[in-house]
């Protein structure tokens, strides 16, 4: 029995690890990651469409450089392609290995699953913006709101009701990608399971922590559907 | 003085001309209907007075002030031109009720909004909201929909929603009232009810622009029917005259072909 | 369409090419400048106060007491090494498959972990002295441990090793049923668990967690495979190598490393 609590003291404290930063990431990536979406979607760089373009524009094709919209997808791209926790590594040990003050590892973990994730977001934040009909936008200008007025009085609401299944996946498998930061010894709740066989041949802390994920992410899904259904009222 | 005067407004999407001159001047309290076959250019021109897309040449006068003549070097301020944003109500072919709003917040949020601006919005907060709402119960009342005030659009009929965009429209009080084909998404059966409303306002010498496929009605209800073709204004006048003597030869088919 | 295709096929080939090339060549002029360079680890380390040593939970090396506190014979060793410098020595439990990246980061000062002296550690590090002698050997089920006395009689056996240590190597030639785990730990659950036959650990390991009143009783070492030796590493030409070479022809001189191989039952280099 104190072996049971032992281990399971052990374990709810790299579950407070776990659950940290779970929340940091998500306190970080979700500004950032809505950030990216509105760079993606950034239109700059038409006024260098309509000069190519001509005066009259006859025959030309339209041909339009949004720079600020590309390096985010660009951005989004590398970061999408390359596995987390390759970007763990090259986040914590590449200024070192550039000859720079490293980052304390916490706070590289932080850093990469912080982008890592903002770019998940922003790609499902864009998808859930654009899906929103012009007509809203319209509707607001006409009644002299401005654009500012407009997303957020008009259109966030709307983005997050059509956002909240996809979110809710990210997030339960961001519950569960935080055990990647052991790589870089960031001691969360499977590395303090792995410390038992390690160290004496136990398996079933390892097991044990399946608990502790069910019982979070089974938080999360309540929560998640507890907003759906908030949200049930209006169709849109 | 007219409301509202149009000289010569072109617009292009891309290589598209789709308005190629369009000149006509309208007076307060006037109800003017524009007709025309589908791609004819009268949906860009509402748009193009609407400010929801910017004519390329040409100049607009509203009220005396001119708010649109790119030669002429005119450029509002951003307080103009949201000024005379509000000069223009619209009501459009889909409605663009804000869903997640009951009918009466959708007929009191862009107000509440504007009222936050006010000098003294923080001493007389409630008061003003009140007035507010008082004011949209009034016009819901007008459009007959004052017990559905606290409905959600989805649980709405089409022509239910279209009656609450019209009030939504008429709580920012404009000059002059558009309407983009305000039937043209709605069951036929439920077009009547849109119509009526749109009737009683025009009684009550409402300015309004009306483009729209309803040609009994465009007949009935206007004081001006102005025929759109090709991008210019092909036919212009009081209704007898339009739909009779007045009627070109291409004006006449399309008439054909609407019944 | 073909065209195309081919033309972006070759651009992806060259971009790789291009790419990995770089990254060679990368590499290996930095190892070739390391080479001639010495690295004023000492005077960093004395600045910050401490030595920072990579380890792994690796009894009887490194592990924890019932205090939480580290400790072992390496344990012991790094902190009168460190304590010999003037700062103390700070443990940080590493992921052993990214001990270099740790290393040459700085974020680690050296590794220090019962590390067999193998040639990918001697290329990729400064390697001190040896300073214990190990050995590989066969753990399997004491019941059964008699009946194999060299590898030659273990062919038919299914084994399972620590992906990438020394004790891979040493079979690689002869047993074809191998299956790599992460650590040695893992080996011996495989084989306590009967997924496995048998498995090649370090001698230390073995002698430390097999046997009466240990977690694996019923599990025991064998055959023994190949004879090694412990070295701590440390950065490509830090100059920290040196002054533990020299720290430890002291201690050897006088004693205090043969009284801590005797604690721990370790036979540790007399000369």
């Amino acid at each position: 029995m104190s072996m049971f609590w032992s281990v399971t003291l052990n374990l709810l404290e790299g579950f407070g690890m776990t659950l940290t930063l779970f929340a940091l990431t998500l306190l970080f990536a979700i500004p950032l990651g809505l950030l990216i979406a509105f760079g993606s979607m950034s239109k700059l760089g038409k006024t260098f469409y309509r000069k190519t373009s001509g005066s009259e524009g006859k025959e030309k094709k339209p041909f339009a450089v949004y720079p600020i919209a590309a390096l985010c997808k660009f951005f989004v791209w590398v970061i999408r392609g390359t596995p987390l926790m390759l970007q763990l590594i090259v986040i914590f040990y590449g200024p070192g290995l550039l000859g720079y003050d490293l980052l304390p590892r916490f706070t590289a973990v932080l850093i990469a699953f912080s982008i890592n994730y903002a770019c998940y977001f922003s790609e499902i934040f864009r998808g859930g913006i654009e899906s929103i009909p012009k007509g809203q936008y319209e509707a607001g200008q006409v009644l002299g709101m401005t654009r500012v007025q407009t997303f957020f009085h008009v259109v966030l609401l709307q983005v997050v009701k059509r956002i909240i299944p996809p979110m809710g996946n990210e997030i339960i498998t961001l519950v569960k990608d935080t055990s990647l930061a052991r790589v870089i010894s960031v001691y969360e709740i499977i590395w303090n399971a792995q410390a038992y066989i390690k160290r004496e041949g136990l398996l079933w802390p390892l097991l044990y922590t399946a608990v502790f994920y069910l019982l979070f992410s089974g938080f999360l899904s309540l929560l998640f559907g507890y907003i759906e259904k908030k949200l049930d009222y209006f169709k849109s | 003085m007219s409301i509202l005067e149009v000289k010569d407004l072109y617009k292009s999407f891309g290589k598209t001309q789709v308005l190629r001159g369009i000149s006509f001047s309208m007076e307060q309290g006037e109800v003017l209907s524009i007709i025309g076959s589908s791609g004819s250019g009268k949906t860009t021109l509402l748009r193009c007075l609407t400010s929801l897309e910017r004519a390329d040449s040409g100049s607009i006068t509203v009220n005396g002030k001119t708010v649109f003549d790119p030669a002429a070097g005119v450029k509002l301020t951003r307080e103009e031109a949201r000024e005379n944003q509000l000069q223009f109500g619209m009501v459009f072919q889909q409605f663009n009720l804000f869903p997640q709003y009951s009918v009466l917040d959708n007929v009191t949020l862009a107000r509440r909004l504007h009222a936050k601006e006010l000098p003294d919005y923080a001493s007389r907060k409630k008061q003003i909201i009140e007035e507010i709402e008082t004011d949209a119960m009034y016009l819901l009342d007008r459009v007959g929909l004052a017990q559905k005030a606290k409905n959600y659009p989805c649980q709405l009929s089409g022509g239910q929603q279209q009656r609450v965009a019209i009030a939504r429209a008429l709580a920012m009080k404009p000059a002059i009232l558009c309407f983009d084909e305000p039937t043209s998404a709605l069951d036929p059966e439920l077009t009547g009810e849109v119509l009526a409303v749109i009737r009683s306002l025009a009684s009550q010498h409402t300015t309004m622009i009306i483009v729209t496929h309803e040609m009994n009605f465009a007949r009935d209800v206007s004081d001006t029917v102005l025929f759109m073709d090709g991008g210019i204004v092909a036919v212009k006048g009081a209704p007898d005259y339009v739909f009779g003597e007045g009627a070109t030869p291409r004006m006449r088919t399309f008439i054909g072909k609407m019944g | 369409m073909k065209l195309t295709k081919r033309i972006l096929a070759g651009a992806c080939a060259l971009l790789m090419v291009a790419s990995s090339s770089m990254l060679f060549t990368g590499c290996s002029k930095k190892e070739g400048d390391d080479k001639e360079k010495t690295v004023a680890d000492i005077d960093a380390v004395k600045k910050a106060g401490k030595l920072v040593v990579g380890i792994t939970d690796y009894a009887p090396m490194d592990y924890k007491d019932e205090n939480g506190e580290w400790t072992g014979f390496d344990a012991e060793f790094a902190r009168m090494f460190a304590s010999d410098l003037g700062v103390t020595a700070e443990f940080i439990e590493i992921d052993w498959d990214n001990k270099t990246f740790e290393l040459d980061s700085g974020a680690i000062d050296c590794i220090w972990n019962g590390m067999t002296i193998v040639d990918e550690i001697l290329n990729a590090c400064s390697v001190s002295d040896p300073y214990i002698n190990n050995s590989q050997v066969v753990v399997m089920k004491s019941d059964v441990v008699g009946n194999y006395a060299d590898l030659a009689s273990m062919t038919e056996l299914k084994f399972a090793v620590e992906a990438g240590s020394a004790g891979e190597s040493a079979i690689a030639e002869t047993i074809t049923n191998v299956t790599p785990v992460g650590t040695q730990g893992d080996a011996l659950l495989e084989v306590a668990s009967g997924a496995a036959d048998a498995c090649v650990i370090d001698a230390t390991m073995a002698a430390a967690m097999t046997g009466e009143g240990t977690s694996y009783a019923d599990l025991a070492a064998g055959a023994v495979l190949t004879e090694e030796e412990y070295g701590v590493a440390f950065r490509k030409g830090s100059d920290l190598c040196d002054a533990l070479n020299k720290y430890m022809d002291k201690i050897i001189a006088d004693g205090s490393l043969q009284a801590l191989g005797d604690k721990y039952n370790l036979s540790v280099v007399t000369k």
